[in-house]
């Protein structure tokens, strides 16, 4: 197991370590970001840039330079944006950190609670219109593109009935933190929150069902009903504890890749600071620095998602480690 | 001017009436609140001797003075240089080369620290040692700027600025006499920031300055924060009055759209942007007490890189320009009642304008209707039909729109156009730069200050050309010897004789029109669209809305 | 996983998610039953499918409708969707009525595209920022939302299939590095991969072998949506050829002295198609929802080409005063990812009637 588990984080590190180097030969590959030009300033004469060059490192092999921004970004821990001067990069990681978390964490919640409640009433009501009705709900729900969904929210929220008793509780678009105020935090996030939970109830849905109803073949299940328990206790007691095996490792898989920023294009339409916003941002403005820093950000959360969850299956079963 | 034009500039009329009687001790009532303004995106640094961005100009007007200001009025008045932290505006002596300035005792940087000779003197180096954009044409007449300029870092001014602390007076020494050299000084550029700010670009971290306010916080992927500087006190009225609301907060990241929507439902209390066309309708109707028209000095244009294919064709140029459809453009930008279409540099009403029009269907002096087949003809005598021509722009809705409304005309004249929004972060400077191989983009200039040397010059002339740097803002890399030399001759002649300049500066206008450089689309007018709490809307010529002199409450 | 739409990240294809994640699980722990002949079976399984079968042609008449977008432009609408169109007129109620009319209320500013006509000759969705005609561009959107979404697709089962099988059948090094390969193109952010090549090719174009990419060109959302989603087949596949490597059927081949490339081809290639191709429809509506999210970050299909993310993105300006211009084709997308959706459920059910993740049984 422990062989196993070392293995895991060499991978991991492999992995991390390949896609800096890709972001950063892929960055430096991309015309017209020479990063000395916009470091140096404007109209900055040629012997300027030749030391900002130096300066930065930028005159070295790229090997070094990677080195260099590698050590800028985790050992001096003062790495600065090439876009906005002067701009620390962990910093900006870590105020949009919290957003993100808010975003994910709510969304979490909702999309957990109703996907079990949905599995569940379709498991028991199996085969029957209502099982078909709540399958294909959630199918409609994973079948629209986050972003649009997001935009029409906006449009009824913010502009169509913003007047209406509905939506005139609908703060403006953006954050509003947690510790400035607890309910405005609150009422910030909840579209956010039930836009983005939108996109997963419909699946983890229909992993619940699918491993409940497997479950309920399975022989301890058919003991438990045997001995007269009713069907409500069997479903709850026994079939549902043993098919969230599934549903948690599919959880921690998604909550990890979110809580890396996969929550992008949310954050973007609903004008939320976090840190898919901030990268793509970066992407737009092509600044290197915080590219870097978002994407080792991004890649570190999906790699150890993986990873844990590869190591709970491990554990569970184990003739994975083998493989 | 629209009938909304001439209301508000009554109102404002009146308001500056009130304010004058009162003089700062008016509206007490008023003071106080949060005024929250909306951007897309951030402008970039916040250096105000390095920004060039009307986004931030405007708010520096706030936060900074200059040895001289523009007047914080509405409507022409803020053409109009005042005294700011000198005491008073000098008549130049030596035969108009040297400018004797003494500074108003008692004023305090927002950091605490009084303002001095010495602070006044580094600022004026300082604007060397950061490479102010504009430091080699606006700043290039000060003696000893051509040693600044090669180098930067050793500048000293020497035998130009000099500071006496004893008397409290800088003196200035210029090469040549230089009618714009109060203009000059009254931009944000020469800001007069404390003598121990770092010599390069200081970027997100805010600089103390002597204004109203004061920049708290900024952070380019949020917001800006402005607040009320503790150490001021009112000196000059016309200069740097005190300000309403007790703080100012700009933030980014929201879709225009969302922005304007905010603004209707008093979330917002502005937009920086332009609003979209669609969304005009609206608010012009519901909302109409809440926008402000203005008519602005600026033009909008394609300019067009005359050193790169298909664009080094002089007929390729003329092509565009006869294809445009100016009043497609003005629909873009939100109607006959918000824009005019042109053909020509200057805008109409600026010093040296004359109408010109070449590219229209009956050639004269005003554009009437595109002439499609003459620029298919040209296009084909050019020789350069079929090749590939990318239009960028910034990524906001309006130069989005007006990008590929420009890529659809370069197609059907018979070119292979595609469309590349970048964005407004970058953008500005990404198309200056050669190296980035700009063909054609969407742009627009607002006048730095009211001479005919702002456009024709600083846009057309050889000495804005730097191939290879990201400031060039001579975009279309258009240097043309003969021209160039007019344009000299044009400048020295406004020294002593400013009515014959204006008569040269037309004929350079048309030369350059002719030429082609660009394609003018249209002179924007310019609108406001404020929260319905918004009290006191000012409109400076020069500096558009006075934030500050806003209320909320 | 993030940037390959986990989360709100384009895809949130979330049915695939399930099926790749928990799948690859799944077939590296239990034996996927081999049946005979299961073509003429699987067939017959999918035709009872009710709910399929509709969704198969609903399928149809969309895939249909976009195809014939050129008749609908030129015959049935007389308009130019790719040209701006700012001056236009068209027809309503029998009167001609300017495609942008400038306000004339209030302070006469800015000017509305002609909102929805429902007359199928004259703008029947409206007109967007340009003038053009909505319903046209949605049409000939479609066209290349389902070309990139169906090359997409074929590109990753096609490659998936060869990894999966060469890392899962020769073990060893190989798989080592192809599986790491696996994880770093699953970790790797797309949104980062397509900026800057969409960024690269503006200036210069670039050649892969006999494929020449430029700027503009399809292939570029096409080949990268199809590479980013390689690992979600790739390792299943990968899974499920471990498994069948240690079955009898296989050890005996192998022990009567049948050739490697003949094992590989009859006994594990013949296996593992049914595999890819039950994720076949799955990968098709993830690749239509990251192609839409790439668009609408303006890095997939450039204009004036259209595909259904940046008609999505052209009505985001439009969104407060002509809604339909964006809802439209969100709803066009939705149809067509629900019906490859059910679609894909039914295909699986039919090749692999024990699979686990089925909507109806």
């Amino acid at each position: 197991m422990l062989r196993f588990a070392a293995r895991r984080l060499v991978s991991m590190a492999f992995v991390l370590f390949s896609i800096s180097v890709l972001t950063f030969l892929i960055f430096f590959a991309t015309p017209g970001v020479d990063p000395a030009a916009r470091i140096a300033g404007r109209n900055a004469d040629q012997q300027t840039l030749r030391l900002v060059r130096k300066d930065f490192g930028l005159d070295k092999p790229l090997p070094v330079q990677y080195g260099l921004m590698m050590k800028k970004l985790f050992i001096t821990r003062d790495l600065t944006s090439f876009v906005n001067r002067g701009a620390k990069v962990i910093p900006q990681v870590t105020q949009a950190a919290p957003v993100t978390l808010s975003l994910v964490f709510g969304a979490a919640v909702i999309w957990v609670v109703m996907s079990i409640a949905m599995g569940l009433l379709a498991a028991v009501f199996r085969g029957s219109p209502i099982d078909a009705a709540v399958m294909i709900v959630g199918l409609i729900g994973i079948s629209m593109p986050v972003f649009w969904l997001g935009e029409v929210v906006n449009l009824l929220s913010q502009s169509r009935f913003h007047h209406t008793i509905f939506f005139s509780w609908v703060p403006p678009l953006g954050y509003i933190s947690f510790t400035q105020s607890p309910w405005g935090w609150f009422k910030a996030l909840l579209l956010p929150w039930l836009t983005l939970s939108v996109l997963f109830i419909g699946i983890y849905a229909r992993v619940l069902r699918s491993a409940l109803v497997e479950a309920q073949e399975e022989d301890y299940v058919r003991t438990a009903r045997a001995k007269g328990i009713t069907e409500r206790r069997v479903m709850l007691r026994h079939a549902l504890r043993t098919s969230l095996i599934a549903f948690v490792s599919l959880f921690g898989l998604d909550f990890g890749a979110l809580v890396g920023g996969g929550a992008l294009l949310t954050e973007v339409v609903f004008g939320l600071h976090g840190i898919g916003k901030l990268t793509f941002d970066s992407l737009q403005n092509l600044d290197l620095p915080v590219i870097l820093a978002t994407v080792i950000y991004a890649a570190f959360f999906v790699v150890l998602a993986n990873a844990v969850v590869d190591l709970v299956y491990a554990l569970l079963d184990p003739r994975v480690r083998r493989a | 001017m629209s009938r909304a034009g001439k209301f508000v500039v009554l109102c404002s009329v009146v308001a500056l009436v009130v304010v004058a009687a009162g003089q700062g001790s008016t509206n007490a009532s008023h003071r106080g609140g949060t005024l929250k303004l909306y951007a897309k995106a951030a402008g970039g640094t916040l250096d105000p001797q390095v920004n060039y961005t009307l986004e931030y100009w405007q708010l520096f007007q706030a936060t900074y003075d200059g040895l001289l200001a523009f007047k914080k009025a509405g409507g022409n008045d803020a053409f109009t240089v005042v005294p700011d932290l000198a005491q008073n505006l000098p008549t130049p002596t030596n035969g108009g080369k040297t400018w004797v300035f003494k500074l108003r005792s008692g004023i305090k940087f927002s950091n605490g620290a009084p303002l001095t000779v010495n602070d006044v003197v580094a600022s004026l180096r300082r604007i060397f040692k950061v490479k102010s954009p504009t430091s080699g044409t606006f700043y290039a007449g000060i003696v000893g700027a051509k040693a600044c300029l090669a180098k930067p870092a050793t500048c000293t001014l020497k035998g130009g600025v000099i500071g006496n602390a004893k008397a409290n007076t800088v003196t200035i020494n210029l090469i040549a006499p230089d009618p714009e050299f109060k203009y000059r000084l009254a931009v944000p550029h020469a800001t007069i920031v404390p003598a121990g700010s770092p010599t390069k670009d200081a970027g997100t971290k805010p600089l103390p300055g002597t204004g109203a306010y004061y920049f708290a916080s900024y952070d380019p992927n949020k917001q800006l924060v402005m607040k009320r500087n503790p150490n001021f006190k009112e000196w000059s009225h016309a200069a740097q009055p005190d300000g309403y609301p007790d703080q100012i907060v700009e933030s980014y990241g929201l879709t225009v759209e969302a922005q304007v929507t905010a603004v209707e439902n008093g979330q917002a209390d502005w937009t920086y942007e332009n609003v979209p066309a669609d969304r005009l309708g609206e608010i012009g109707t519901k909302y109409a007490s809440q926008v402000h028209v203005e008519p602005l000095t600026a033009f909008w244009y394609l300019p067009m890189n005359v050193n790169l294919p298909p664009f080094n064709n002089l007929k390729a140029r003329q092509a565009v320009n006869y294809a445009i459809d100016r009043n497609a453009a003005v629909k873009i930008f939100g109607g006959p009642n918000l824009a005019t279409p042109s053909c020509q540099v200057l805008p109409p009403g600026f010093p040296g304008h004359q109408d010109y029009c070449p590219y229209t269907k009956s050639p004269g002096t005003k554009w009437s209707a595109p002439d499609v087949a003459k620029a298919k003809q040209l296009v084909k005598e050019s020789g350069t039909a079929g090749q590939k021509v990318t239009v960028y722009s910034s990524d906001d809705e309006v130069n989005k729109a007006m990008a590929v409304y420009t890529q659809s005309v370069l197609n059907e004249i018979g070119y292979k156009a595609s469309v590349k929004p970048i964005s407004v972060n970058i953008f500005f400077t990404y198309v200056q730069n050669t190296k980035n191989k700009v063909q054609i983009n969407v742009q627009q200039w607002y006048q730095d200050y009211p001479a005919a040397s702002d456009f024709l010059y600083i846009l057309f002339g050889c000495e804005s050309f730097h191939p290879g740097s990201d400031s060039s803002i001579n975009f279309s890399g258009f240097c043309n010897k003969p021209i160039n030399a007019q344009m000299h001759k044009a400048l020295k002649l406004g020294v002593t004789n400013e009515a014959a300049a204006n008569v040269l500066w037309a004929k350079i206008d048309r030369q350059v029109t002719d030429q082609a450089p660009m394609a003018t689309l249209f002179s924007p007018k310019h609108l406001d669209f404020v929260s319905k709490r918004v009290g006191n809307f000012t409109f400076s010529k020069q500096f558009y809305w006075l934030v500050d002199q806003s209320w909320v409450q | 996983m993030w940037g390959r739409g986990r989360g709100s990240a384009p895809t949130d294809h979330v049915g695939v998610s399930a099926a790749a994640t928990d799948g690859a699980r799944v077939s590296e722990r239990e034996q996927v039953p081999v049946g005979a002949s299961p073509w003429a079976l699987a067939r017959r399984r999918l035709r009872r499918n009710t709910i399929a079968m509709v969704m198969l042609c609903v399928l149809a008449v969309i895939v249909v409708a976009c195809l014939a977008a050129p008749i609908y432009a030129h015959h049935v609408a007389h308009t130019n969707p790719f040209r701006s169109n700012l001056d236009g007129t068209t027809v309503v109620n029998g009167k001609s009525v300017p495609v942008m009319p400038l306000s004339t209320t209030g302070l006469g500013l800015g000017s509305v595209p002609i909102g929805p006509t429902w007359d199928p000759a004259h703008f029947l969705l409206g007109a967007d920022d340009q003038g053009r005609d909505v319903a046209a561009r949605l049409l000939y959107g479609g066209r290349n939302s389902l070309l990139i979404g169906t090359a997409a697709a074929l590109i990753t089962c096609f490659f998936a299939t060869i990894v999966g099988i060469l890392a899962g059948f020769f073990g060893g090094l190989l798989d080592g590095v192809l599986s790491r390969l696996l994880d770093v193109v699953w970790a790797f952010p797309v949104y980062l991969l397509a900026i800057s090549l969409s960024t690269v090719l503006l200036q210069r174009s670039f050649s892969i072998g006999p494929l020449k990419l430029q700027s503009g060109s399809l292939l570029l959302p096409i080949l990268i949506i199809g590479v980013v989603y390689i690992p979600y087949v790739a390792r299943p596949i990968r899974g499920e050829v471990l498994s069948l490597r240690r079955r009898e059927f296989v050890e005996a081949a192998e022990g009567l002295g049948a050739s490697t490339w003949r094992v590989l081809w009859s006994d594990i290639l013949r296996n593992v198609v049914t595999t890819a191709i039950v994720f076949f429809p799955l990968m098709l509506a993830i690749d239509m929802l990251t192609e839409a999210a790439l668009s609408f970050l303006s890095i997939g299909v450039q204009p004036p080409d259209a595909s259904w993310g940046t008609i999505i993105l052209d009505g985001q300006g439009l969104l407060y005063t002509r809604p339909t211009v964006a809802i439209a084709p969100g709803i066009a997308i939705a149809v067509t990812v629900l019906a490859l959706n059910v679609l894909g459920d039914g295909v699986r059910d039919a090749l692999d009637p024990r699979a686990k993740l089925r909507v109806f049984d």
